[in-house]
């Protein structure tokens, strides 16, 4: 049964989603905007990780699993079937109290250095990072969690999540909260997790550290990343690197079916309107209608 | 005629009775046995690869490099559980004795309500309380003591883990206190022993092993505990120094890594040898746990 924008099919059931932090506020408000159209709906979200919701999508536990990073080869050998839906990034967090706030503003973090913290597990100081007199300790924090986020992470210093050195929380709103906490923190987080979704400030007590991607030292104009504008318009420009930005993807074993087959069309057609109020970053037109022919529309 | 037939009935029902209850009382217990056998025939693959001893005793745990050494996560587990215990059995001793000997029918009717709401709390419940107060609480410690400590530690997953275990343990040795006659505590009194000498001489000699009992079942429980550990213990796979470093339990490795089972072919093995190597730890402990308790009520005839 095909659905169509314009003409209303009559569905009905329960729909369950579970996985991506990184999508989770998006499918949260997708499933509320939804049930408006099909009251008959039930639709159950819940977070955990991007394993998880490859997990519990191939062994049939939800109909939909959030997914935040490739799908592995393995993956889809099992059948999974997936189709991108919207875009974000990971970025790198400090507590807003840092010590050498003002030069890290200045001249950003270097890929090198990030790759020195999590991947050889080098005990730097902030001192050492920014070249001002500070001697303490960078505590590097990480994900607990089998996720996209630290998957992604891990892919743009070259690793893989097992090889991310640092204190392992769980979940992206854990690594948010640990960084808030201590002052001399380093973490990484998603899009919207690093942002207030209303104000598009930083989160109270974080700050989002720019990435010297041109490795000139200093931190240029596309390169800031002080509030969510910026940071989309980083993405957009292709000025930071993919990763760590990234598509996101939905995934389900074989294909769409039912209700979900109805609801992830809509996501992918009248559901777009509601990707940048809640602070996503669109597909390209092209890939949407890719996307589209994927699940049979 | 009447009474007969009715005769039959009561008969029918007592052997209904009978067999439906033994019937449920093997399926229970055939239960624990499929999960045992379930968990050894999905660990196998990792069995035939690596030696017992290198699952074991191995600290190397790089699941895409196929190297699956558990002895860190077995180590952890065996330090937040002990940890735990060191911190909430002198309260829950305490307390117990306190609401048996001292406090009013009154208000241990009172506490045992409260002890019993602490004790339905779920998990996660917990573990946010955790992040929120134990980790930074711990930091602060850590300052104090002069240790550069994130707060997500061995010691914030003991005391998350203790508050989780206190109300049960509580519980039981409240229990355990008041099996202890009343006579046997007169005649110390009578002999002119105070209040504290006859708890002491008397009273907790007499409870001995059911307190044993109860601390096991404790530790049996802390042992399984995964979600509020999981969210304040940091997660590194490395052997902790201090009580102040980041450690990795068993139960947190196999709920973390629950999404990787798909991609990597032998992480499913792995992992549930983990939980083969919990369910055998928490056995062996239930199980002294119950033979001391069958004998509490031999001691306290004597």
């Amino acid at each position: 049964m095909a659905a169509s924008a314009d003409k209303k099919v009559s569905i009905e059931g329960t729909i369950r989603v579970s996985g991506a932090w990184a999508l989770y506020p998006m499918m949260i408000k997708w499933a509320e905007e939804f049930k408006k159209i099909y009251p008959q709906v039930r639709i159950d979200v819940s977070a955990g990780g991007a394993g998880k919701g490859v997990t519990d999508a191939l062994t049939g536990l939800v109909d939909i699993g959030m997914v935040s990073r490739e799908l592995r080869p393995e993956e889809i050998r099992q059948k999974a079937f997936y189709v991108s839906v919207v875009k974000d990034a990971v970025f790198p967090t400090i507590n807003s109290g840092n010590p050498v706030m003002k030069e890290l503003s200045q001249k950003g973090l270097k890929k090198k250095f990030m790759q020195d913290m999590w991947v050889t597990g080098r005990e730097m100081t902030w001192g050492e990072l920014t070249g001002v007199n500070n001697n303490q300790k960078i505590r590097v924090y990480t994900r607990s969690d089998s996720c996209g986020a630290a998957e992604t992470w891990a892919k743009y210093l070259g690793a893989k999540q097992e090889d991310l050195k640092g204190v392992a929380v769980y979940g992206d709103p854990g690594v948010a909260q640990a960084v808030r906490k201590d002052k001399t923190s380093l973490g990484y987080n998603n899009l919207n997790y690093a942002y207030d979704m209303k104000t598009g400030q930083p989160q109270s007590g974080l700050q989002v550290v720019p990435v010297d991607v041109n490795e000139n030292g200093r931190v240029d104009s596309g390169e800031k990343l002080r509030t969510k504008k910026e940071a989309i318009k980083a993405i957009l420009s292709g000025i930071y690197p993919s990763p760590p930005a990234r598509d996101l993807y939905l995934v389900t074993k074989d294909s769409l079916r039912g209700a979900s087959k109805v609801f992830v069309q809509w996501i992918l057609s009248d559901g777009q309107k509601y990707v940048e109020e809640v602070g996503y970053l669109k597909l390209s037109a092209r890939q949407i209608k890719e996307a589209l022919n994927k699940t049979g529309k | 005629m009447f009474g007969e037939g009715l005769l039959k009935k009561r008969q029918i029902k007592e052997v209904l009775a009978l067999y439906s209850g033994r019937l449920m009382l093997i399926f229970i217990n055939a239960l624990a046995l499929l999960i045992f056998c379930g968990l050894l025939l999905k660990a196998q693959p990792i069995l035939q690869t690596i030696s017992i001893s290198d699952l074991l005793f191995s600290s190397s745990w790089h699941p895409m490099k196929n190297e699956f050494g558990l002895f860190v996560f077995i180590v952890s587990t065996l330090e937040v559980t002990m940890l735990a215990m060191i911190i909430a059995v002198p309260v829950c001793l305490l307390a117990a004795i306190y609401l048996s000997e001292y406090a009013s029918r009154h208000f241990r009717e009172f506490a045992r309500f409260i002890i019993d709401i602490l004790a339905g709390i779920p998990s996660v419940v917990y573990g946010l309380c955790g992040v929120l107060v134990i980790v930074p609480l711990v930091g602060t410690i850590g300052e104090l003591a002069g240790v550069s400590t994130t707060g997500y530690s061995l010691l914030a997953g003991g005391l998350v883990l203790a508050v989780m275990v206190i109300p049960f343990i509580i519980s039981i040795t409240v229990e355990v206190l008041r099996m202890v006659p009343e006579p046997i505590r007169e005649c110390a009194l009578a002999l002119g022993a105070t209040k504290w000498e006859t708890i002491k001489y008397v009273v907790l000699k007499k409870a001995k092993r059911g307190i044993m009992a109860a601390v096991v079942l404790g530790f049996a429980r802390a042992f399984g505990e995964t979600m509020a550990v999981l969210m304040v213990v940091g997660n590194v796979a490395l052997l902790p120094s201090s009580v102040f470093d980041p450690a990795y339990p068993l139960p947190a490795l196999i709920a973390n890594n629950y999404g990787e089972v798909m991609s990597i072919p032998l992480y499913d093995a792995a992992l549930m040898s983990a939980a083969l190597i919990l369910m055998l730890v928490v056995a062996l402990f239930s199980l002294t746990a119950h033979y001391t308790l069958l004998r509490i009520g031999e001691t306290i005839e004597r």
